[in-house]
């Protein structure tokens, strides 16, 4: 392991015939490094700091609204379905044949696609992988998602509906 | 990192203003961290044609790093037990980034395996196994044979259908070992068939129980090769003294070292962000196995010739003959330190070195015999 | 329908252009950028009196005309083949465009050759003056290759509102000009000739490797960094070239990038942006891996680090092409041609006649399997519309993405595509889906009979 030859010395000598020109290419040169540098850090800094920080993020956005009044929507007609924003995600309002108010999240529990009402069958349907939940209870009826759609609490009054956190 | 610090020679350090080279010698002052890098800069590394095989140790290294860094990421949120298929769910489409974190860790899980691979045959045909290096070789199979397990062991956590089934076919290995097998595959399992309780004792196993192991093995390892340095192959200790080149570990070797996991990691997060892992159905485990069904690449070898000599000799003997054949191979592939001593090339030599070309035409051509045959 | 169509397994027909085009970029740029590093090299050599240099220089050479003249130019034939069996509409819509704009480029691809060759022959056999004008000629002629071939690659990004005024009227040739200097023409112009040029600076790291550092420390560490310089300006240029480029791109392709960005997190997003990320991240990895291994270790920058760069360099390459392919979707031609050869404006002619009705090959197909069985028009129906992106368990396999699907779970997904409403969320990335409703319904049942025959023996990756 000691060293059996010196071609190092060789190498040492190198670099030093360059040096004396060199001061702002240095300078140019730690900085390219400085800045890739920098780029790897945040490229691996940021996707961390985002997956640690997601139910805090979520919790905040969750806490900050809890109900939210649809001014009008009474007047939907019965055997139809309205979108509206729950904080800051679609959800929906359906109005069965029978007189009885539904509302639940809109967001598919399998990739977060916005799923959509449909009247002629009754269920709501996700289009991005064919997900289909009950329009009553929001249960997963058939297709990938996972879990049912989180329900509501609905209060018709006259001239408005209130939605809220159950 | 050290990186931006080391290119300047020892009195130049000295000599330079500014608040890092202050807090730089305040440090140096309580740690000796110059005397260090004197040290590095001391120790040399051979430079010849094969040299770049040098690398894959560190490689091995850069993605075990990886591996403990992304897996205490995944604990954050894991659940093991019944809610294990949830959570990693959760982790994967829920959470923001958990699919990039689940995918840094299963690939590089497989790409170190891979490097280890690499490291180990390099250190084969080097016959950087002899004299003093012996327990370095010994390590290093241990190491890679932990590896492997904690492969194994990470494959179920996810509890999809793959894993479930995969792991399944993958205690066939220890189950078929004559006498004790079905005892251990019990054991492993916690009863008859794989289920949560299996899930819960792999968690344990995959996360405290073989980092205890792995990691004081790991630095024993290390210390080795700092204690003997780099072992030169036959064809380079065969020159004269004078033909020999070294590169200083310090910058040089050390610099390209670095330049090699940049590397590595580029290809890390290239194959996650293109290829990201994908989560299976839950398991069921009523369901019939899908066809096809297999254990991961690096036990495809193993399960392969057990499933060939099953075949052969119907019964019990093909088990007993596979497994033999398997454990006469590892015990031949752990005591060559013992069988090729000579430091000059000659018939044992050369025998060795026809093993090893066996070995690693076995392994490969078994694992593309197991895919073909799905 | 008005060709037969080329049904390669696995990676499919856009597989065999992309393994193709891949090799021919990194190649064909290094015929350009290596076109201006060899006249430099050789004039700095000459004006140095560098007898070693010279002779580095003549090697590489060598190197560059068995790579560029072998090479480049068989996969650039390769392309031609390969596209003119995976596109047939697309590509007969180029050559009727730009057939002129092809014979220009013959004139200077001929040039170009004769001239690499009559460098490489020349060394030390004429005057040095004359040799390196030799190479310039060289470098001139290779560059407008690139200048020429350019119009055509970036017409089918942003053809231009002026040809796409004239297209399908016969007249489109009277807008040639306006289709040629596009609006993506300058930004990818210049981009293009950046990568030139540091691709000649990786390629001449090949060359560097070479030399024995021990024998010849000097000139390997001069000829090493000299090389690695040339990385420099593309490094500092490209982020503003690119951001210049994204500029000139048309809103809705800039959506798709913008789209994936959005829904990182999520893991959720687009392909282009993770190609396109891949690539921003493989180009910093080559600054710093040629930093630690060429820069710092000039002397000991041997084959295996040369190969690494190399490699690299092709994974940049790789997914740089194939973010910008991608980044034209859902067209081929844009807002001309969708990407399975189906003309913007006759997309209401085939729902209305039927997609299959005016095929001579389906017409063929019919006769051939008369008396048997009724052809399967649910077949034929996959490889006119579907093939061009997908395969069947390869390449955005139909076995993976159909998955779980039941018939009617299917037509509920085609239904989705034929409709194309606003909101369809495929809207972006896929073309819509054409024909009469019983070639529709068709389609279902073949999918069904490939995604549900062997259900269980479908493997997840």
């Amino acid at each position: 392991m000691s060293e059996p030859n010196t071609p190092e010395n060789a190498r040492k000598m190198e670099p030093v015939e360059e040096q004396p020109a060199s001061a702002a290419r240095r300078a140019f040169v730690r900085l390219g490094v400085g800045a890739v540098g920098a780029g790897y850090a945040s490229a691996i800094g940021y996707p961390i700091y985002a997956y640690l920080a997601t139910p805090a993020q979520r919790a905040a956005a969750a806490a900050a609204v809890t109900q939210t009044q649809l001014d009008g929507a009474d007047k939907l007609p019965a055997g139809s379905a309205m979108m509206f924003r729950f904080g800051p995600k679609p959800a929906l309002l359906i109005h069965h044949a029978d007189g009885t108010w539904v509302a639940m999240t809109a967001v598919c529990t399998h990739l977060g696609c916005t799923v959509q009402y449909e009247a002629p069958e009754n269920r709501i349907f996700c289009a991005c992988h064919g997900g289909v939940y009950d329009a009553r209870t929001g249960a997963n009826v058939s297709g990938p998602p996972p879990k049912p759609l989180t329900q509501f609490r609905v209060e018709v009054t006259d001239g408005s509906i209130v939605i809220s956190r159950a | 990192m050290a990186v931006s610090s080391y290119p300047e020679p020892e009195a130049k350090t000295a000599a330079k203003k500014g608040a890092g080279a202050a807090l730089f010698r305040w440090v140096d002052e309580r740690l000796g961290i110059e005397e260090i890098l004197a040290f590095a800069r001391h120790k040399t590394v051979p430079e010849h044609a094969h040299s770049f095989w040098y690398y894959w140790g560190g490689v091995s290294l850069f993605f075990f790093l990886v591996q403990v860094f992304s897996g205490v990421l995944l604990l954050v949120y894991y659940r093991p037990g019944v809610e294990a298929y949830e959570s990693v769910r959760q982790i994967t489409y829920d959470i923001r980034f958990g699919w990039l974190i689940r995918s840094t860790h299963s690939w590089a899980a497989n790409l170190m395996v891979f490097a280890i691979f690499v490291h180990m045959f390099s250190v084969f045909f080097m016959k950087a196994y002899r004299r003093p290096r012996e327990f370095g070789w010994w390590s290093g199979l241990a190491l890679l044979g932990l590896t492997m397990v904690f492969g194994f062991s990470g494959y179920l956590l996810p509890m999809d259908d793959l894993a479930f089934f995969a792991t399944k076919i993958g205690l066939e290995i220890p189950a078929s070992m004559p006498v004790v097998g079905t005892l251990i595959a019990d054991i492993v399992r916690g009863g008859p068939d794989v289920s949560e309780v299996t899930i819960q004792r792999f968690f344990a196993l995959h996360v405290v129980v073989l980092p205890l192991v792995y990691v004081p093995l790991l630095f024993f390892h290390m210390w080795l090769v700092q204690r003997h340095g780099n072992a030169m192959p036959p064809a380079e200790e065969a020159k004269p003294e004078a033909e020999r080149r070294t590169i200083p570990f310090f910058p040089d070797f050390f610099s390209r070292d670095m330049g090699m996991w940049l590397i590595a990691l580029n290809v890390l997060a290239g194959l996650a962000a293109l290829y990201p892992w994908q989560l299976g159905p839950q398991a069921d485990p009523i369901a019939p196995a899908p066809l096809g069904i297999h254990p991961e690449w690096y036990f495809m070898s193993t399960f392969q010739i057990l499933k060939a000599f099953g075949r052969w000799f119907p019964g019990e003997a093909g088990e007993v003959l596979g497994i033999g054949l398997f454990t006469l191979v590892l015990l031949l592939w752990a005591i060559i330190p013992l069988y090729d001593t000579r430091t000059h090339a000659g018939r044992r030599a050369r025998a060795a070195t026809w093993f090893g070309y066996f070995v690693l035409a076995g392994l490969i051509g078994t694992t593309i015999w197991g895919y073909w045959e799905i | 329908m008005n060709y037969p169509f080329w049904d390669v397994p696995i990676i499919g027909s856009g597989g065999v252009i992309a393994i193709i085009a891949i090799f021919h970029v990194m190649i064909s740029h290094f015929a350009i950028g290596g076109g201006f590093y060899l006249p430099m090299a050789e004039a700095k050599a000459l004006r140095e009196g560098r007898e070693d240099w010279m002779r580095t220089l003549r090697r590489h050479s060598h190197f560059f005309l068995i790579l560029t003249g072998v090479f480049g130019a068989v996969s650039g034939v390769g392309i031609w083949f390969s596209i003119g069996l995976a596109n047939p509409e697309a590509t007969s819509t180029l050559i009727h465009n730009f057939v002129f704009g092809w014979a220009i480029e013959w004139v200077f691809f001929i040039v170009e050759l004769t001239a690499a060759a009559v460098y490489y022959y020349t060394w030390g056999r004429i005057p040095d003056r004359l040799h390196l004008k030799i190479g310039w000629v060289y470098a001139f002629t290779a560059w407008m290759s690139l200048v020429i071939i350019n119009g055509i690659l970036t017409f089918m990004l942003t053809p231009g509102a002026e040809w796409l005024g004239v297209a399908g009227t016969g007249q489109e040739s009277g807008a040639f000009w306006a289709a040629f200097f596009n609006p993506t023409y300058w930004p990818s112009l210049v981009l293009r000739t950046l990568v030139c040029i540091s691709l000649a600076g990786i390629f001449a790291l090949v060359t560097a490797a070479r030399i024995d550092g021990f024998a010849e420390p000097k000139l390997k560490t001069e000829i090493v960094r000299w090389s690695t310089k040339w990385l420099v300006p593309s490094f500092v240029l490209m982020p503003v070239c690119f951001l210049w480029y994204l500029w000139t791109v048309p809103e809705s392709q800039r959506q798709l990038l913008n789209l994936g960005i959005a829904t990182i997190g999520q893991g959720t997003f687009t392909q282009v942006t993770r190609s396109a990320l891949v690539s921003v991240m493989t180009s910093a990895t080559i600054l710093a891996v040629v930093y630690f291994t060429a820069w710092r270790n000039a002397r000991d920058f041997n084959m295996g680090w040369a190969a690494a760069v190399l490699l690299l360099a092709l994974g940049a390459t790789a997914t740089t092409e194939q973010s910008r392919e991608m980044l034209r979707k859902p067209y081929v031609i844009g807002e001309h041609m969708y990407s399975n050869g189906v003309r913007r404006s006759e997309v209401e002619h085939f729902n209305r006649e039927g997609y299959l009705s005016g095929s001579p090959w389906a017409a063929a197909h019919a006769s051939e399997s008369a008396g048997d069985a009724a052809p399967d028009r649910g077949a034929l129906m996959f490889r006119g519309q579907c093939l061009a992106c997908h395969t069947t368990d390869g390449y955005r396999p139909m076995k993976r993405l159909l998955q779980g699907r039941d018939r009617a779970s299917i037509m509920n997904l085609l239904g989705t595509l034929h409709e194309y409403g606003e909101n369809s969320p495929y809207r972006a990335f896929m073309p819509p889906l054409v024909g009469k409703p019983d070639e529709i319904e068709a389609l279902a049942d073949y999918l069904d009979r490939v995604v549900n025959a062997g259900a269980h023996t479908a493997k997840a990756e």
